[in-house]
């Protein structure tokens, strides 16, 4: 036990848990409203892209975030409108999308002799987060939170009934617009310390485990931030002890998490 | 007396197919209208194109932009998350508007107690049944009211208490000036408001 808290002393454990918290948080709330919207496979396809663009990035040898960023937001964008414009088409859009982009990343990995970097895209590296990438979690996450706190009616409203929220005048574009950069940021921002491949996971599971028994929306986002706020952290003391990944211990303390919850909730 | 509502040759498609064809429609402040016809004659269409959620392929809609909708049922609207004041609020937002004032809570529970489903405030929608539900999108309706209140067969599910209850909110909004058109399959509906207009669409 003595050996753990003395872990939280060294300053690369204590970025992974800022910087991993906070994430785990915002995407734990958004992840209500993707689940509730049947959105859940938009994180999936977006985080197969991110894998993409940071291939892409290692190979041109320039920094992550210049290519990975606007590559997300675009296709969250993208993703958003062919799902509201093709209803029945938009699951296979982002299946397509997704493996595409996943094939696409590998080949340009694997061509420039980068493969090595592949299993760090892919899986994350939570305790390897830089002082820079730390502080860029921090302001992402914040204005996730603020963008919750002040669109919350709005986005419960949307959430709820797309077509009511337009016969109250109300621009849903704006809106499904927030909600893609949202998504789109949290992705970017998480992928490098969940990996590609798990990212989606701290979106949607804690989501559906808090669906289980929170009664009203406001009491769903809360217990959905803090499942995932526990499952983060037991995950990262499970990696610890266990020397697991770290990005993996934490879906698999989520999955655990949900699993109880079906058990002996619902 | 205002003008509410107008809809002059209006025709609207929906997959292609043309569902009304050249209707024009006039509604004044204080005046309720009353539209029937059969299944699949577009009553829904009709009322959905005015809320403003389906495009006319021709000609003009002009109307008040303070309309309040009761929509039809589905069943994903049960299936929900939510609690019964937190749905009833929503009717209060509008567009620019981004937080609810303490008026807005006043009015929502002002309309729960009118719709007498005060009692069931902090129920979660999952536990409502069809009738309370549609009390709930009635009173959601009617704590945001606007100018024009739209209703797509409000009625089915209610009980003969409820039906009571929203024919007497109704008479009191249309004193209000409020226009109303109303979606009913029900002829006893067409009864319940004096000097109501009714319209056949099939």
């Amino acid at each position: 036990m003595s050996e753990i808290i003395e872990l939280f002393t060294y300053p690369f454990v204590q970025r992974a848990l800022i910087a991993g918290s906070l994430i785990s948080i915002c995407a734990a709330m958004l992840g209500v409203i993707l689940v509730l919207k049947h959105y859940s496979l938009i994180g999936h396809g977006l985080s197969e892209i991110g894998f993409a663009s940071l291939s892409l990035a290692a190979a041109l040898n320039i920094p992550a975030l210049i290519i990975s960023a606007p590559a997300v937001i675009l296709a969250s964008f993208v993703i958003m409108f062919v799902s509201q414009r093709y209803k029945t088409s938009g699951d296979i859009a982002i299946a397509l999308a997704s493996s595409a982009a996943l094939a696409f990343g590998v080949i340009i990995s694997s061509v420039t002799g980068k493969s090595s970097n592949m299993s760090g895209y892919l899986f994350g590296s939570v305790l390897a987060i830089t002082q820079d990438e730390l502080i860029f979690a921090v302001i992402i996450s914040i204005i996730i939170i603020l963008a919750f706190v002040i669109f919350y009616n709005r986005l419960f409203l949307i959430t709820y009934n797309e077509d009511y929220a337009r016969s109250l005048g109300i621009n849903i574009v704006l809106y499904q617009f927030i909600i893609s950069l949202m998504t789109a940021l949290i992705i970017v921002t998480g992928m490098r310390i969940m990996g590609t491949l798990l990212i989606s996971g701290i979106i949607i599971l804690p989501a559906v485990s808090a669906k289980s028994f929170a009664r009203g929306f406001k009491s769903l986002v809360i217990i959905s931030a803090l499942i995932s706020f526990i499952a983060f952290i037991s995950g990262l003391i499970l990696s610890f002890v266990f020397n697991l990944p770290a990005g993996a211990s934490v879906i698999l303390s989520s999955t655990i998490i949900l699993i109880l919850v079906k058990i002996f909730i619902s | 007396m205002t003008e509410r509502l107008k809809l002059t040759n209006a025709v609207i498609k929906y997959s292609e197919r043309v569902i009304i064809h050249d209707f024009s429609l006039s509604v004044n402040s204080g005046e309720m209208v009353f539209i029937t016809g059969s299944n699949g004659s577009g009553k829904s269409t009709l009322i959905k194109t005015i809320a403003g959620l389906l495009p006319l392929s021709s000609g003009t809609l002009e109307r008040t932009a303070k309309i309040s909708y009761v929509p039809q049922l589905e069943e994903a609207d049960r299936d929900f998350p939510a609690r019964v004041n937190e749905i009833v609020l929503t009717g209060t937002q509008r567009r620019g508007k981004l937080l609810y004032s303490q008026e807005d809570k006043e009015r929502a529970k002002h309309a729960m107690l009118e719709l007498g489903i005060y009692e069931l405030a902090s129920r979660q929608l999952t536990t409502l049944s069809g009738g309370q539900l549609r009390r709930v999108f009635i009173a959601r309706a009617i704590c945001g009211l606007g100018d024009l209140l739209l209703l797509d067969e409000p009625c089915a599910g209610l009980d003969v208490q409820a039906h009571e209850i929203l024919f007497a909110v109704l008479r009191k909004i249309l004193d209000d000036g409020c226009a109303v058109l109303m979606v009913t399959h029900d002829e006893s509906d067409i009864n319940g408001i004096e000097g109501a207009r009714v319209i056949n669409i099939s």
